[in-house]
């Protein structure tokens, strides 16, 4: 046996062990397209909530405010609309990159076990979420889905490239700050959903996408 | 022959069970399907493969129906898992000693 026949063999056992539990056909654009969609959702409901500005406020930049049912309906709709676009986004990509690769995404078990580590606290902080804007406590909604978004980056990373556990600490972190900064919710979100999902999609596409070409 | 290769497991010379173990070490259990796909086997071929694993031991086999349909899974034992650990370390030695 020869010094390369054993480096090669090892490196067949460190793919095989990683195709056999990670799901890898995750793309850089989805993230860059995600936050995009953050970004014009933000810029959307900017225009609708109502604006007070103080002097001394942070930078100057107004506080927002829910003033009727019918501006919190639309801010709802806007924000669902931009779930269901970013996971469809993400979902067609995936599939695509997968077909590339022959794998088919239904008949994988790391796809399950992905989505499952992913949903489980996803589902738990909308669920939550929901139920504070029920009651009509507005105040922690954007520090919560940040909060249980990274979770749930983190608990799904060891399922794909762990790369992405950053991402999700830098949301946890995000969210936490923002618990304790009473204003600018939308703010904090645009920072967590749009500039760190495009900052780390750029990344991811250079880094990791290109050199697999 | 020296020391170290007294442990290279012979059990493991062959590339699809050396895969088949590398699969099987890091999951729970692994159906027939996905191992023939991740290995990119035949039936037959992954059937002989798995069938000597599991004779020396390294590997047990749970054969059920799901519906109408078979279907047989495999897991690693620990008797697999120590000797395939013991075949890893043996390599690592080697490429050690190569590189000295």
């Amino acid at each position: 046996m020869e010094n390369k026949e054993a480096l090669n063999t090892l490196h067949d056992i460190k793919n095989l062990m990683e195709k056999s539990t990670k799901f890898l056909s995750i793309s850089g654009i989805s993230s860059i397209l995600v936050g995009l969609y953050a970004c014009i959702g933000t810029s959307l409901a900017y225009f609708i909530l109502e604006k007070q500005t103080f002097p001394d406020t942070f930078l100057h930049i107004p506080l927002l405010n829910v003033a009727t049912s019918y501006q919190l309906t639309l801010i709802c709709l806007i924000a669902l609309g931009v779930l269901a676009l970013s996971l469809l986004t993400a979902v067609t990509m995936s599939y695509r990159k997968a077909k590339k690769v022959s794998r088919n995404i239904f008949k994988d078990k790391s796809v399950y076990r992905l989505l499952w580590n992913f949903f489980l606290p996803l589902l738990t902080g909308g669920i939550l979420c929901f139920s504070l804007i029920w009651h009509q406590h507005y105040g922690l909604t954007s520090s919560i889905m940040l909060i249980f978004y990274g979770l749930s980056l983190v608990n799904c990373s060891k399922y794909t490239y762990s790369d992405i556990r950053y991402l999700g600490y830098a949301e946890i972190l995000l969210g936490l700050i923002d618990s304790f900064v009473v204003t600018h919710a939308l703010l904090f979100w645009v920072i967590g959903f749009g500039l760190l999902h495009i900052v780390a999609g750029i990344y991811f596409y250079y880094k990791v996408e290109r050199q697999q070409d | 022959m020296k020391e170290f290769l007294e442990n290279i497991n012979k059990a493991f010379e062959s590339k699809a069970r050396l895969g088949i173990m590398s699969i099987l070490i890091v999951n729970e259990s692994v159906d027939f399907v996905t191992l023939k796909n991740l290995l990119d086997l035949t039936d037959g071929n992954l059937a002989s493969h798995t069938r000597s694993l599991e004779e020396l031991g390294y590997i047990q086999c749970q054969k059920q129906f799901i519906g109408r349909r078979p279907n047989t899974t495999f897991s690693v034992t620990p008797k697999g898992r120590e000797a395939f650990t013991k075949h890893l370390n043996a390599l690592e030695e080697f490429l050690k000693n190569q590189n000295l």
